[in-house]
């Protein structure tokens, strides 16, 4: 007997849309992927569609508006599992790196002024678990293909993802590049989490920390060792907070006192 | 009073719809609304070094990282005193026509196609079209190996920093792109012939402004330090706030340009409009084939420009090849020279001229300031909806094939709605 098929939906909001278009870049098996699941919902890739109920929803992007964080929750009502998909949706992304610091009044009046929005609400951008409950996480700016493939095999075969939970190191070991680190340049790499394959240490340029703090990560073993290598407390907490977003808040304040 | 609402426009990057307000045959109101969340991206960069101002504002878009990155390169090098060498020039070429590869394919087989040929998307297109749907792919596979090789990986690759490139690519790798260029020309040549076949109505026609970079030395490019206007003006990029004149508009969390007052039109159209008597080889060719004088009255032109443009793209590479490995021995990173000072960084995106302007103080950004291609050709696209509205209703024409009508305008311009919804810091006068 044949298996239903898994009713899929993709959603972006705020972002660069990158993380879908990693989808739509893999080319052969974009095809397979249309084939083996109904995609009842993928803005960015076709114009029919639908806001049905879902086995999946792949949610992209930060919340950065009243609306959609109604939209979100609307989504999630209808869907059984809700994946955040890159580092916007899962952490808040490049435009959440000031959360907790009160600055994005002051941030939006310097853009916009006294103008209004007609259309929306804005909000600072938040990570799509803080408007509704995220069943997985598939960090990156932007995420892997192939990690979205064997996480998207995974739900095929009714199994939950798995997802690796070593920093960056392990794969710039594996890859026998020399230590940044030792060289006395600002690398996060022990700090995040892996799955791009060390691609930045492997072009002799730092770690920038794009997939987000990995799961049990030295942050004050790190703020140590980069003091000790003669950067400034602000040179350190701007790098480690560049792409973390929320990732990296409660830990730098535990740290410095404040955040 | 009616309304037509198309929201959220499919097939663009990022969220954006359009509003028709009509009382009677009268149109009231025609609005490209951008409704992507708000970003505040020039005012995270300030007090971040030059490095991470690259890695923040090039994921802007992903669609046009590699270009954001490079203005945002030429702009911050300007400030610091940086004159990179030739081989990160040329790598730079390389990696930005990989981009322009990857977007313009992107965007006509897989964006723009499906409406012409009345699909929903491009995969629905493969049991009547499959060649072109997979001649398509292999130009974009290829524009996406480009952008992976050189920056590092598909999208937000650190590779192109500050002063140069962590790695370059080896003699092999470089041979081999040449090869493949090569093989892929009937591909590009197949797309302007598509495209070509296809009807365009000229019911909305009227003229506009086109501007682009000034490339010099009498050649068809895409980097500059002054912009050609199609009035017959040269204006230096430093001159760019005079040029764009920046507004706030409500109904779009982008702002909006005109120039003189007037709209303008930025993009492949544009440069093909300002710069195609320039071109060379088959790109030539096709040019003086396809071009006539309804592409500068008709914004639908630019899937045909960018088509011609993919020829053009796959012309280039084996010259920019050759003059990467003329300079193996080049440095790889240049250091700055200073701390501080100003500069513009202005290349074309596939969507048209970008600007990175950059104030450096203390070795770490002070001040930028950014405009989008998308927001700069918004007055246009609203120009045209309105005409292309007002006519339709006076044929009496249905909801639905106003709707369909309005999309495939917009959708022309290939608007990439992340970008233009990055904002720049308002001036009061």
């Amino acid at each position: 007997m044949e298996k239903k098929k898994l009713d899929v939906g993709l959603y972006g909001f705020t972002g660069c849309n990158g993380d879908q278009l990693v989808i739509i870049h893999s080319e052969d098996r974009l095809l397979d992927f249309f084939g083996s699941a109904n995609i009842k919902s993928f803005s960015l890739a076709k114009s029919d569609n639908d806001d049905s109920e879902l086995d999946i929803a792949f949610v992209e992007g930060s919340v950065s508006n009243q609306e959609q964080a109604e939209r979100v929750k609307e989504i999630r009502e209808r869907s059984k599992f809700l994946v955040a998909i890159g580092n916007c949706a899962c952490y808040g992304g490049v435009q959440a790196m000031e959360m907790g610091q009160d600055t994005w009044d002051h941030r939006f009046e310097k853009v916009y002024g006294e103008s209004f929005l007609e259309n929306r609400t804005p909000v600072e951008s938040k990570p799509i678990d803080l408007a509704v409950k995220v069943d997985f996480y598939l960090p990156g700016c932007p995420i892997d293909a192939d990690q979205f493939f064997r996480c998207f095999g995974h739900f095929l075969r009714g199994e939950q993802p798995a997802m690796p939970d070593y920093p960056v190191c392990a794969e710039c070991r594996w890859k026998e590049n020399e230590c940044l680190l030792l060289k006395g340049v600002l690398c996060v790499g022990p700090l995040t989490a892996s799955g791009c394959g060390a691609v930045c240490p492997s072009h002799n340029l730092p770690c920038v920390g794009c997939w987000g703090v990995v799961k049990e990560g030295n942050v004050t073993s790190e703020f140590d060792l980069l003091k000790e290598k003669g950067f400034s407390v602000e040179a350190i907490k701007n790098r480690m907070r560049m792409h973390t977003g929320i990732g990296i808040m409660k830990p730098l304040k535990n740290i410095l006192g404040v955040y | 009073m009616a309304e037509i609402i198309v929201e959220p426009l499919a097939r663009v990057e990022g969220e954006g719809g359009i509003t028709v307000r009509t009382e009677g045959q009268k149109v009231k109101e025609v609005s490209f609304d951008i409704l992507e969340g708000t970003r505040l991206i020039e005012t995270l960069v300030v007090g971040k070094t030059p490095e991470e101002d690259v890695s923040i504002t090039c994921r802007i878009c992903a669609i046009c990282t590699l270009s954001h990155r490079y203005a945002a390169l030429r702009g911050l090098e300007k400030a610091l005193g940086i004159v990179i060498p030739p081989k990160a020039h040329w790598m730079r070429s390389l990696m930005h026509l990989g981009e322009f590869l990857e977007s313009n394919s992107l965007h006509v087989f897989l964006l723009a196609l499906p409406d012409f040929l009345g699909y929903p998307n491009a995969v629905a297109m493969l049991d009547k079209h499959a060649d072109d749907v997979v001649k398509g792919l292999a130009l974009k596979k290829y524009g996406n190996k480009i952008m992976r090789l050189t920056s590092g990986r598909m999208i937000h690759g650190e590779n192109p920093t500050v002063g140069g490139f962590g790695k370059y690519l080896d003699r092999r790798t470089l041979l081999d792109l040449k090869k493949e260029a090569a093989e892929l020309l009937p591909a590009a040549e197949r797309a302007v012939e598509i495209v070509a076949g296809l009807d365009i109505p000229s019911f909305f026609e009227k003229e506009t402004v086109f501007m682009c970079c000034e490339p010099g030395d009498s050649e068809y490019g895409l980097v500059g330090d002054q912009i050609k206007i199609s009035d017959g003006k040269t204006v230096p990029v430093e001159q760019y706030r005079s040029l764009t004149n920046e507004r706030f508009s409500p109904h779009s969390a982008a702002k909006h340009c005109l120039y003189n007052g007037k709209p303008y039109t930025v993009g492949a159209i544009a440069r093909m409009n300002n710069l195609g008597e320039r071109l060379k080889g088959r790109s030539r060719t096709l040019f003086e084939k396809h071009w006539n004088k309804r592409w500068l009255r008709n914004p639908v032109y630019n899937n045909l420009a960018q088509a011609i443009e993919l020829v053009w793209s796959l012309e280039q590479i084996p010259l920019v090849v050759d003059n990467i490995l003329k300079h193996e021995d080049d440095p790889a990173i240049v250091k700055p020279s200073r701390t501080q000072g100003e500069g513009v960084g202005a290349v074309e995106a596939p969507r048209g001229t970008l600007y990175h302007n950059y104030r450096i103080k203390d070795g770490l950004v002070a001040e930028a300031n950014l405009i989008i291609p998308t927001g700069q050709s918004l007055e246009d696209i609203e120009k045209y909806l309105r005409i292309a509205v007002e006519e339709m209703l006076k044929q009496k024409a249905d909801d639905h094939a106003i709707r369909m009508q309005c999309e495939i305008i917009a959708r022309s311009y290939d608007p990439c709605i992340s970008c233009s919804t990055h904002m720049v810091s308002i001036e009061r006068t």
